[in-house]
């Protein structure tokens, strides 16, 4: 059984993203205990000088650290990353960084067509800088379009072909996360390396 | 030229606010920049709609009267800061003052990328139909290692960079330039329609009952309006002339100057020479006709498009040169809108002059010469010529 932490990309309170990770949440609750984390209380990142981060974001900080890997899931403003979400891994790469060497799958749900593939590769492009270095899980691109019809009263997804598909990376993620950790425990020079790592760096 | 300058972090201290501070200090002899700040700016969320906060509205106040918008963006994770996301996803919710903006891209990074990824995800954002905001490609100014940019002074050290970034800025004077015209409906479409030309309308000072055609309009609302001539005196804001003295006065400014009113009627021109001496030709008996009148038809969406501009208060003077008159004289053509003491728009002050003697005149008193073979060095007023004078030369 893994623990798992998904990180919901919206700060609004509508989001079918939500409904997207309580359907995972429930989905493969056989699996993985999976907890929601909602961004929409964390205060907006603002580089303070003490490099101190908000209880807010240390509470996430400290489930992530104790968690076999992290979800997040997206939707897409202006072909990006909302800022709220933004704004918390600026936060975690600017205090903490919690998500060093961490497995990340990222799932994402929008309302038009294309289902956030825009934001989802962006996404993968931050969490691969240097003060962020998750380790993302490659070729798992999982894309809800036209979300507001993809889910019936229930939360449940009506489409069998992305269900499966789900399932699929799911099960990935879960082989993933073992590979990594031992991965990452093979080579323990990174964790040393990374949090000497700002972009004040000289 | 009048541009936004977007700082686009929200940290006590940025490298990317002296940037702007540094454009807007070394190149304001080309552009007037006015740095904006926006650490005030609340996270986006679309469920809290703070689209008529002060500080949402200010900046949206702001973009909407600037010619253009440079954004500096830091790069953080790769990407451009929460603030700047935010900002931009407040520009596209409720309100889109970037639609149809030209926008330049610039950077400073500690690292030595100098934000080389965060700039091309601001391009990505900016291209979002939300946000819909034209960014000039090519001359990407990234500034790497920028803790050593700079002097005590807040100069960029090093004169290369300084001179780079010159050139991306009158670029993007140009680029302002061509996007005005592209963008604008008035570049392509027949705008004849948008204004009254042939001044059927009436406003306030509009002296109704004469044929406006009439060669001798002036003398018959002259007698219309029992004005007054000669040695009557005129009490102005501030002082006191004759008729005669004002004509004089008049007659002596060192441009040719045309009077239409808001109804676009031809109302006045300091008549002192004949037509065929004048830079703008005139004839007296033209005084008192509709502007459709005094223009050919083809220009007609031409002349439109200049009075809407200083209708609107888009512009408060649109020039042109018009380079019909040989190599010994540069003409100028500025239409200066006339408006009272609350804005409202009254008219037309069109004056044309040579300004080649005033050049010279300068050139010789300051010792100075004008180096030719630099063309970037007069871009700015080049090309503002040259895309407005599609519109307007033939006025």
């Amino acid at each position: 059984m893994k623990n798992f932490i998904s990180i919901l990309g919206s700060n609004s309170d509508y989001s079918t993203n939500r409904l997207l990770l309580q359907f995972i949440q429930k989905h493969f609750k056989d699996q993985a205990n999976i907890e929601i984390f909602e961004i929409k209380n964390l205060p907006a990142f603002n580089k303070p000088e003490d490099r101190k981060a908000p209880h807010e974001v240390q509470e996430l900080a400290d489930k992530i650290r104790e968690a076999d890997g992290v979800i997040i899931s997206s939707p897409e403003y202006n072909h990006s990353v909302p800022a709220a979400l933004k704004s918390t891994l600026e936060w975690l790469s600017y205090t903490n960084q919690a998500l060093i060497d961490k497995p990340v799958m990222l799932t994402g749900a929008s309302y038009g067509k294309l289902g956030s593939s825009r934001a989802q590769s962006h996404l993968r492009q931050m969490l691969d800088a240097p003060e962020l270095k998750a380790r993302i899980m490659p070729s798992s691109e999982f894309l809800i379009g036209y979300s507001l019809q993809a889910f019936d009263d229930n939360g449940n997804l009506t489409d069998q072909r992305k269900i499966e598909a789900l399932e699929r990376i799911f099960n990935d993620f879960v082989h993933f996360v073992d590979i990594t950790n031992q991965l990452v425990n093979a080579n323990e020079s990174h964790q040393k390396q990374a949090p000497s790592y700002s972009w004040e760096a000289k | 030229m009048k541009l936004v300058g977007i700082v686009g972090s929200n940290a006590e201290f940025s490298y990317n606010r002296l940037l702007l501070n540094f454009i807007a200090k070394n190149f304001k002899k080309l552009i007037d920049v006015e740095v904006l700040d926006i650490k005030d700016v609340p996270m986006f969320n679309q469920s809290d709609d703070q689209t008529n906060s002060e500080v949402i509205q200010n900046l949206n106040k702001k973009i909407v009267e600037a010619d253009g918008v440079i954004i500096a963006t830091p790069e953080y994770n790769h990407s451009i800061p929460s603030a700047l996301q935010s900002v931009l996803e407040w520009l596209s919710f409720k309100i889109h003052p970037l639609d149809g903006k030209p926008v330049m891209i610039v950077g400073a990074s500690y690292d030595v990328q100098g934000s080389s990824r965060s700039q091309l995800h601001l391009r990505q954002v900016l291209d979002a139909p939300g946000v819909n905001a034209v960014v000039m490609p090519g001359n990407e100014f990234l500034l790497g290692e920028v803790y050593d940019a700079f002097d005590e002074n807040e100069n960029l050290k090093d004169a290369q960079t300084a001179q780079f970034l010159e050139t991306c800025i009158k670029k993007f004077i140009r680029f302002i330039n061509v996007v005005n015209v592209l963008q604008s409906p008035e570049g392509m479409k027949d705008l004849s329609d948008a204004e009254d030309l042939y001044a059927t309308g009436a406003i306030d000072t509009t002296v109704e009952g004469i044929d406006m055609s009439a060669d001798d309009w002036l003398e018959q609302a002259a007698e219309a309006t029992q004005a007054v001539e000669g040695n009557t005196y005129v009490k102005l804001n501030r002082g006191l002339l004759t008729v005669n003295q004002l004509n004089y006065f008049l007659n002596s400014m060192p441009a040719e100057l045309t009077y239409a009113d808001s109804n676009n009627q031809f109302l006045y021109y300091n008549h002192h020479m004949e037509k065929e001496d004048m830079l703008a030709g005139r004839r007296p008996e033209q005084v008192g006709s509709p502007l459709a009148e005094c223009h050919p038809e083809r220009v007609f969406s031409s002349v439109s498009w200049v009075i809407q501009q200083l209708r609107s208060g888009k512009q408060d003077v649109v020039r042109t040169q018009v380079p019909t008159h040989g190599p010994d004289k540069f003409v100028v053509h500025s239409y200066q809108a006339v408006r009272d003491d609350n804005g409202n728009y009254l008219g037309i002050n069109e004056y044309v002059q040579d300004i080649q003697p005033v050049i010279d005149w300068y050139l010789e008193q300051t010792g100075q010469q004008l180096t030719g073979g630099d063309v970037d060095a007069v871009s700015g007023a080049t090309s503002k010529v040259d895309t407005v004078s599609g519109a307007t030369a033939k006025a």
